[in-house]
């Protein structure tokens, strides 16, 4: 077959210019300055301090030195690691048995249960520790006050001061229960139901079997979700700011934003950044290789659907722990909301005779910074929606198809900032923008970057998996008729992603509503948000204004999250907490 | 004149060569199958030719152009190509109408040529009354029907299949069959069709190159294949074939299940071993000891299984050589009987290696 014919005709380049590679090329260092940059400031001020004299930075590891050994430090350090420890253990305890009770039991009303969980996940924490102020501060608290009324004790006797490290404690575990919970019911539900007949055809009776098949297969998720809550409880800022500095101690976080107040000590703010990052980075990864352990956590093979767990007379019991569960971070403080809202004074109970809108009326036509808020959080949330929607749909291309090479770095660092906390990209950001090239502190654009580079990972992911379920044959059969690169993702791959690409958008949207932590290091008076702003009123006290935006931020969370989940091919929200 | 035409075409991935220098030529208006079992290289050799993969050695020529080396490649969109993927890959967001004129549209063709050209292919492909459908609306047969009139429609020099009938059910697979040499020989592109399927392979090719490990085992016309097979490998996947092994004798016979045999193919060396390879339907039972010994090897049957139209037999020979052998239905030899074989000389194909 093989006949040499000599044909020496060279192919002539066409002039046609395919823009593929100006694009793809303009999207990485897109990224790279979004991720390296704020990393990089972050680590050079936190190894240098600005010498009096020359004015130039010199290296030096006093910061650390003083981070480890201060007890200004040390403490908050500490408490971070009790908090974190201990509302992790805590959310363990209850997420657990209840995902088991949701996934492999025939408790009713799993659906509503399922339902209000996800409410608990999306409710912004600070808003829930702000609700559980007006049920369980010490002196006008909803909760104390009902137990003064009750018991007949003395003005000045309390049950509960959420004001205290058991108080943080409680309202951290409040808000991340929900990821154990969902961790373990998704991996309940994929245990096929073969396994379990498998041990009962054994002569294993229920319990038994339940005892011994499937509470270790569902181990590795168990164990994984102990590390997200962990890593949550540690680099949440609202909820310490709201109740750890009126009981007067620090967390990392909040030691960390307390450092940017006057005077700023940006060098410490980097150190006091660093750990956290590292910690968050091992988190991870212990979390991912938990869960890739192939052949234990992943089950694979079609299986038949799981027979539930009769429950019989235990159901009394176990609905009764459902429903004090979810009276804690949903029922309590959405009622404690509702009534700071409606009523005159947010720590006095709502009736029919009381009820008001003056709260309405003041927060959104009074109180001048709502606007401002409003706009900004509007302006701010659909562009870092939709930009950020672009750059993840561009460089998930780019990974699924393997257009470039070396586009795993690019995934890499598409998924980088997931373990960068809000308040340590804050801190990396201020340190990066507020110098020439990029001057842009003061302005919405630091914002902007903010929320694009803390929402990118779970777009990224998103739009990722979509790519992999559209196959790339689709893709070769647009090419070969003639199409570029280009065009063939504006003809065939984007018309297929639509659906995908608009719940990336509305994720992104809701996610940057809720966003705080990131922002409080970031804003200016020009430039409050609506989450800044709920955080400011709170320092003034007025909880009938924050009440009020608490609930319009739900409510518009709860529309969006509803619409996301009407969408055909869209399952499971996976929101990041501030 | 699109003659294809691959040089030296070798592509790894790492250190494993899954093309391994393949040259073929393939002139134009031919139709070359490349045959052979998953693994074999087949459909990397396709996405060579249309661009999808570059070369790690070798090159592509289509015609006088030079359009694949390991330092550049023609994209796929610049080859005057046309595919036909396993998956069909019809756009589902697109009707039917959508996806067969966008190839023309990318050609910037005006609105008449379009509706004419779309007439004509829908006539041809039986497709009219399902113009305005949705991929998702349509039968396996219809889509790959869609997907035949895409391809098609932009008369391109080169047409690659990659197994466009596995995904369909037996019946619809054996019409398709002719449907696609029905299109060539209308059409008559120089066309690549990859599939595992040798009866697909024997209908449709006009060429076919057997595959194996990433090289070309042998090429040849359908007829060259199966009657002459040059290899174990070729013997064993094309029709049902016995292959033995025995001592070379001289230079037309060789030692197997305990008689000297006269066999044809590949010439014999003396002093070792050759493999022969002879069909399962070539070969006669014979209930009572012919005259002409010649080539005759006595056997006992072990087990005969009925399955309608034949029978399937297997033998051992006094050596404890088991052959297997198809029969009509009609020679009904019970098992544990004393038979003779023939194994004709012109049937026993002296393979290389």
């Amino acid at each position: 077959m093989t006949i040499a014919v000599p044909a020496q005709i060279a192919e002539r380049r066409s002039l046609k210019i395919d823009f593929t590679w100006p694009v793809l090329i303009t999207f990485a260092l897109l990224l790279c300055v979004l991720v390296i940059l704020p990393v990089t400031w972050l680590v050079i001020y936190s190894l240098s301090s600005v010498d009096e004299v020359t004015k130039a930075r010199e290296f030096t590891l006093a910061h650390f030195a003083n981070l480890f050994t201060d007890p200004e430090f040390v403490n908050p350090l500490i408490t971070t690691l009790v908090v974190a420890v201990s509302s992790s253990t805590a959310c363990c305890v209850i997420a657990a048995p209840m995902g088991w009770l949701v996934a492999r039991t025939d408790l009713p009303y799993t659906r509503a249960i399922r339902a209000l969980v996800t409410a608990s996940f999306v409710t912004p924490p600070f808003l829930g520790a702000i609700a559980w102020e007006i049920l369980a501060a010490p002196n006008s608290g909803l909760l104390n006050q009902l137990y003064r009324f009750v018991t007949g004790a003395e003005q000045g006797e309390y049950l509960f001061n959420i004001y205290s490290l058991p108080g943080l404690i409680f309202v951290i575990a409040c808000y991340t229960f929900p990821y154990i919970f969902v961790l373990i019911a998704n991996a309940l539900d994929r245990i096929p139901g073969d396994l379990e007949d498998a041990s009962a055809i054994l002569g294993g009776k229920t319990w038994t079997t339940a005892w011994k098949v499937t509470i270790p297969l569902a181990l590795p998720a168990l164990l994984a979700g102990v590390l997200i809550a962990f890593l949550q409880a540690m680099i949440l800022f609202g909820s310490p700011a709201i109740l750890a500095l009126p009981a007067g101690f620090h967390t990392m976080t909040t030691k960390i934003w307390s450092l940017f107040q006057y005077p700023p000590k940006p060098e410490l703010a980097a150190a006091a950044s660093l750990p956290l990052l590292v910690v968050t980075v091992l988190l991870l990864r212990g979390q991912a290789m938990i869960l890739g352990r192939k052949g234990y956590s992943i089950v694979g093979g079609k299986g038949a659907d799981p027979r539930l767990i009769k429950l019989g007379w235990f159901v009394v019991p176990a609905m009764g722990f459902v429903a004090i569960v979810l009276m804690m971070p949903v029922f309590l403080p959405y009622f404690a909301l509702f009534n700071a809202a409606f009523s005159p004074i947010a720590t006095t109970l709502l009736t029919p005779l009381n009820f008001t809108l003056h709260n309405l009326h003041f927060t959104f036509f009074e109180l001048s910074s709502t606007q401002v808020a409003l706009k900004n959080t509007f302006i701010l949330g659909s562009l870092a929606a939709t930009l950020g929607t672009v750059l993840a749909l561009v460089i998930s291309y780019i990974t699924a198809r393997e257009a470039v090479t070396g586009h795993r770095f690019l995934g890499f660092l598409a998924t980088a900032p997931i373990a960068i906390p809000g308040i340590v990209l804050g801190v990396g950001l201020f340190l990066s923008y507020t110098r020439p090239p990029f001057v842009l502190y003061g302005t919405l654009w630091i914002l902007l970057i903010a929320y694009i580079t803390i929402e990118l990972p779970a777009a990224y992911q998103q739009l990722q998996s979509a790519f992999r379920a559209v196959h790339s044959e689709l893709e070769d059969a647009s090419r070969i008729l003639g199409a570029t690169r280009l065009r063939t993702l504006r003809d065939v791959t984007a018309p297929l992603l639509r659906t995908s690409v608009i719940a990336t958008w509305c994720f992104i949207f809701v996610s940057v509503i809720r966003e705080l932590s990131a922002a409080i290091m970031l804003f200016t008076s020009e430039t409050k948000v609506v989450s800044v702003l709920i955080f400011d009123l709170k320092e003034s006290g007025d909880l009938g204004a924050i009440a009020v935006l608490g609930l319009s931020m739900l409510l518009l969370t709860f529309t969006v999250v509803i619409l996301m989940n009407r969408i055909p091919g869209f399952g499971g929200t996976r929101l990041r907490n501030t | 004149m699109a003659s294809v035409e691959l040089r030296g075409l070798t592509k790894r991935y790492g250190s494993l060569a899954v093309v391994d220098n393949v040259s073929m030529r393939i002139e134009h208006g031919t139709l070359v199958c490349l045959l052979g079992p998953s693994g074999c290289g087949k459909t990397t050799t396709l996405r060579l030719i249309a661009g999808f993969v570059e070369p790690s050695e070798g090159e592509i020529r289509v015609g006088d152009r030079v359009v694949s080396t390991p330092e550049r490649s023609l994209p796929p969109e610049r080859r005057n190509m046309s595919m036909i993927f396993q998956s069909y890959a019809l756009w589902p967001h697109m009707t039917v109408t959508e996806n067969i004129v966008y190839g023309l549209k990318l050609r910037k063709l005006d609105a008449a040529t379009i509706k004419q050209k779309l007439g004509a292919i829908l006539a041809t492909a039986r497709l009219e009354a399902l113009a305005g459908r949705y991929p998702g609306e349509l039968s396996g047969g219809q889509q790959q029907r869609v997907a035949l009139a895409r391809a098609l429609i932009v008369e391109p020099e080169t047409l690659l299949l990659d197994e466009p009938l596995s995904n369909l059910d037996a019946n619809l697979r054996e019409e398709m069959r002719f449907e696609v040499r029905r299109l060539h020989d209308e059409y008559r592109y120089t066309t690549v069709y990859v599939t595992h399927d040798q009866s697909e392979a024997m209908t449709t090719a006009d060429v076919i190159a057997v595959m194996n490990h990433g090289k070309i085992e042998q090429a040849g016309s359908p007829e060259d294949i199966y009657d002459r097979p040059r290899s174990e490998f070729v013997a064993r996947f094309i029709g049902m074939s016995n292959v033995l092994r025995g001592k070379t004798l001289d230079s037309t016979h060789v030692s197997l299940a305990g008689a000297p045999l006269k066999v044809t193919g590949e010439p014999l060396k003396t002093g070792g071993d050759t493999a022969v390879s002879i069909r399962q339907h070539q070969i006669q039972i014979l209930s009572s000891k012919p005259a002409d010994q010649a080539n005759v090897v006595p056997a006992t049957v072990v087990r005969q299984v009925f399955l309608g139209s034949s029978r399937d037999y297997m033998v051992e020979a006094a050596d404890g050589t088991q052959l297997r052998v198809v029969t009509p239905a009609s020679d009904n030899v019970a098992p544990g009987s004393s038979i003779w074989l023939h194994l004709p000389a012109d049937r026993c194909r002296a393979l290389a290696g």
